[in-house]
């Protein structure tokens, strides 16, 4: 459940997870698998390089139990995702997709930035 | 939407990345340099011995410049994982030839990061970088020099305790 107190926009919806934005706290919350996640915004940024690390070749070419399932436990949640190789290829989907949308917001405001002291002149 | 991403940092993620990569290789360079170190000390090198702890030294000085520049400007250093340091060293006049080519790809390297950070547009970064490629002009001319004393000394009889005592008056008087 996300915080009662944030103020969320989306960020980027897919069928399987969605991230948002809480400009009250500053952090993106993870929609995935029918959980809330909150990350500030440089672990956000750390748990997307953790998830693209995931070796998935690995995990569909080795035969031992273990190796189906990758855990990952950020640091700074109280959460633990247990993610079976599709799981990360949705992950990465939804990460990606939030990321773009991230740096498209920013290169954004940046050029509103702009024009709005540059018409101030 | 508030722009939470630029409120974090000011570094774009590539030029992140490629400054951490450069902190990578300043370390892998002051271990390079510390093997370098004690493999001259170990054939009674004295000089040179000290001329590699002293560079190893300014290696780790360097990769701690970049590691905080990269904490300041709101991005993440990584610590790196330095491996595959070789133990021994094929020659004496070897470890300089190798000292040289180290020095030459790291600036290569700082050429790569200058220009990125002028595609990227990023004049802070572009213009930190200036004192690293100012830097290796001297490294560059000290390794070269030093290389130079094994053809003008030579190697046979003392001419290796000879090389040893003379490189440590090899200096970098600057470009004026």
């Amino acid at each position: 459940m996300i915080c009662p107190l944030a103020e969320v926009e989306e960020v980027f919806k897919e069928s399987f997870g969605a991230v948002y934005q809480c400009s009250r706290k500053n952090c993106y919350w993870l929609e995935f698998k029918d959980t809330t996640t909150a990350f500030k915004i440089s672990d956000f940024f750390l748990f997307k390089k953790t998830i693209d690390a995931i070796d998935i070749e690995k995990m569909l070419s080795d035969t031992s139990r273990t190796a189906d399932f990758e855990l990952v436990m950020p640091h700074r949640t109280d959460r633990c995702f247990i993610l079976s190789a599709q799981d990360v290829l949705n992950l990465r989907e939804v990460l990606a997709g939030a990321k773009f949308m991230i740096e498209l917001n920013s290169e954004v405001k940046r050029i509103l930035r702009k024009e709005a002291v540059l018409a101030s002149f | 939407m508030k722009d939470l991403l630029k409120l974090k940092t000011s570094l774009a993620e590539d030029i992140e990345n490629i400054l951490n990569a450069q902190v990578k290789i300043e370390a892998h360079a002051s271990a390079l340099y510390l093997a370098m170190s004690s493999w001259c000390d170990d054939q009674g090198l004295d000089n040179s011995a000290d001329f590699f702890a002293k560079q190893a030294n300014e290696e780790r000085e360097h990769m701690l410049k970049l590691f905080n520049y990269i904490n300041n400007r709101g991005g993440r250093a990584i610590s790196p994982e330095v491996t595959n340091i070789p133990t021994d060293f094929d020659s004496f006049r070897g470890v300089f030839e190798q000292t040289l080519l180290q020095e030459m790809f790291v600036t290569e390297q700082f050429n790569n990061i200058a220009d990125k950070c002028m595609k990227a547009k990023d004049y802070v970064t572009f213009n930190f970088v200036q004192w690293f490629l100012a830097e290796q002009v001297e490294e560059e001319y000290v390794a070269r020099r030093i290389l130079e004393l094994f053809d003008v000394i030579g190697e046979e009889g003392t001419g290796r305790w000879e090389i040893d005592k003379h490189l440590v008056k090899v200096t970098f008087s600057g470009q004026e």
